[in-house]
């Protein structure tokens, strides 16, 4: 027999109350995985795109909702002779209800713009020119809407056949409704209007000409900004506010978690107030009683954090199936989310074992034998 | 010149005034005791119930504290350890009424239960926990659980528990007190056979007077004082 055998011993004695207790933190650390998952894997799917069709800086307006407010599309004329651009494109992207699908990404580009380039037609075939009122849909976006080639597609009051399905990438791009810019510029009532410019720059172009870049197209366009792709993940108000919501929602359930534990070491402190005298009794110090207690209370966490990461995991895989989440996400399942949540699990078992351990340790061996 | 004479080492116990009290002094379960134990002496206290006896061991047994008073252990006060967990580790064994085992636990894993202070290892630990259960007549009972055990069988584990740490002092509360005649003359016999054997000082709490009579000597309470001899006759020491 070890001291962990005493632990183990301690937990399994009531098999129904330590049951409900994991349960309760596997739900929370479900739910931490589960939303954390969600706004990493959404910036995730964020950061690729832009990687997959080599956008290297992007100029959007700094206010709007969802998405940013449009701008007009000549700036892109004041963009494009600066200094270290190489090619620009501009694009109206817009977050729609298309028929049935809550959600969807909408994207207007810029006929003969890159960001076409990447596209690989998997059905059908592009459209054979930007004033061509067509569209092509991402195989997730496909799937979603449940359209084949020859099918149609309503977009605000405009119904728009779909000539080709294509391979995008990234979620993001296959999750999408592409079409030519104009097409949707005419079809939202936002003719001349964009709300991105994508940038390619040089190659070789150094950091600090990068910057400066940067500050230029601020100079032409004051209520804008422009941003290195790799960093639009992390400054956006969008991913911050995702980010925040997904972590404070997540903070509560640990907080639910951090309770659900104390309560249930707790009741054993008090339960067990006879054992522990037992235990001063035969010599034990009280810091191996404190001891007890709390690796009793971190193994639930890791146990609750074992069971509640499989939990989430498996809820993201079957939320990524749904018609609402399919192709506008890629949860993110990443070692480090999966060892994070497990790292809180068992933060949540030390925490909760601190007062029960600290009342234990406050026992007066005399009292607890004969209480 | 004559040679110097050498100094007797302190009892095992020595109390001087001790007394307790609970209830911000309503309750007086100790009212001034005074008592010298000495090594390897068989010590029977006995009194009525609530006489104080109890509490007496609980104290000797660092469970308790006066509340004035001075009780030493080697000439050493006990309510002023440092570390009374290692005291009641390394140099006390307790045996209770209600036995006290720990009911999840085997009879084996009982008795290694007080070992975990120690230095023993796994082995070390587990070959000393079938040793002592052998030597108490339980080696066919290791896996066994409490609740599986007479009243007999139990008061035997727990005995051996007391052994675990090798202590030089045995304190027993009302041993017999749960048993039937058979068992109770059997335990006692276990009990004396250790007393004898190992040299152990054994203090016994008990209200049995046929069991008082085992002892070399005996304190007998009342009301929370001493009203017979509290100083050890040097003859019935062992």
């Amino acid at each position: 027999m070890t001291f962990f055998t005493v632990i183990v011993r301690g937990l399994i004695r009531r098999p129904v109350r330590t049951g409900l207790t994991l349960v309760g933190i596997s739900i929370g650390i479900a739910a931490v995985v589960a939303l954390v998952g969600m706004a990493w894997g959404y910036e995730k799917s964020i950061g690729k795109q832009l990687d997959v069709i080599g956008i290297d800086v992007v100029v959007s307006n700094m206010s709007g909702g969802l998405m940013p407010k449009v701008f007009d599309d000549s700036l892109q004329a004041n963009i494009k002779p600066l200094p270290q651009v190489a090619d620009t494109t501009s694009v109206l992207m817009q977050m729609l209800s298309i028929e049935d699908a809550p959600m969807m990404m909408v994207s207007g580009r810029e006929w003969g713009g890159f960001t076409w380039d990447k596209l690989k037609v998997l059905e059908g075939r592009m459209p054979k020119d930007g004033t061509e009122e067509v569209v092509v849909l991402g195989r997730l976006a496909a799937e979603v809407l449940k359209k084949k080639v020859g099918d149609t597609v309503q977009i605000e009051a405009t119904e728009l056949p779909v000539v080709g399905i294509v391979d995008g990438q990234a979620v993001v791009e296959n999750g999408a409704i592409l079409l030519s810019l104009p097409v949707l510029q005419a079809v939202t009532g936002n003719e001349g209007k964009v709300n991105f410019i994508d940038i390619r720059i040089t190659p070789g172009t150094t950091k600090d000409q990068v910057a400066a870049l940067c500050a230029q197209i601020k100079g032409v366009f004051p209520e804008g900004r422009a941003m290195v792709a790799s960093e639009v993940v992390g400054t956006s108000q969008g991913f911050r506010v995702a980010r925040a919501m997904s972590w404070s929602t997540s903070l509560l359930a640990i907080v639910v978690g951090v309770l659900g534990v104390m309560n249930t070491m707790l009741m054993t402190v008090f339960e067990r107030t006879h054992e522990i005298g037992i235990l001063l009794a035969v010599g034990w110090k009280r810091r191996r009683i404190v001891a007890m207690v709390l690796w009793e209370s971190a193994l639930l966490g890791l146990l609750g954090g074992l069971l509640g990461v499989s939990l989430g995991a498996l809820g993201l895989k079957l939320l990524e199936t749904t018609p609402a989440v399919h192709g506008l996400l890629e949860p993110d399942l990443s070692p480090k989310l999966l060892l994070t949540s497990i790292a809180i699990a068992v933060l949540v078992g030390v925490v909760s074992g601190l007062y029960p351990g600290w009342r234990s340790s406050r026992l007066s061996p005399s009292l607890a034998l004969h209480g | 010149m004559s040679d110097p004479v050498p100094l007797s080492p302190p009892p095992v116990f020595q109390a001087v005034g001790l007394t307790r009290q609970f209830d911000g002094g309503q309750v007086a379960a100790l009212r001034g005791v005074d008592f010298e134990i000495k090594e390897g002496e068989f010590v029977a206290i006995v009194g009525p119930s609530g006489c104080g006896k109890s509490t007496l061991l609980s104290m000797l047994g660092s469970l308790d504290h006066p509340t004035s008073g001075t009780l030493t252990y080697r000439g050493k006060s006990i309510s002023g350890l440092l570390d009374p967990a290692e005291y009641r580790s390394r140099d006390i064994g307790f045996i209770f009424q209600a036995f006290h085992l720990l009911p999840t636990f085997t009879v084996e894993e009982n008795v290694q239960i007080p070992m975990f202070e120690g230095n023993l290892s796994r082995s070390q630990r587990k070959e000393r926990a079938v040793e002592l259960l052998n030597s108490v007549g339980l080696g066919h009972r290791l896996g066994h659980f409490p609740s599986q055990l007479s009243g007999g069988e139990r008061q035997r584990v727990a005995i051996a528990r007391s052994l675990a740490n090798r202590p030089s002092v045995l304190l027993a509360d009302e041993p017999t007190g749960n048993l039937d005649s058979e068992n109770a003359a059997s335990v006692l016999e276990l009990l004396l056979q250790l007393h004898q054997k190992l040299g152990m000082t054994l203090v016994l709490v008990t209200h049995d007077s046929t069991i008082a009579e085992q002892a070399s000597r005996t304190i007998r309470m009342k009301d929370g004082r001493i009203v017979l001899p509290a100083t050890p006759d040097p003859a019935a020491v062992i």
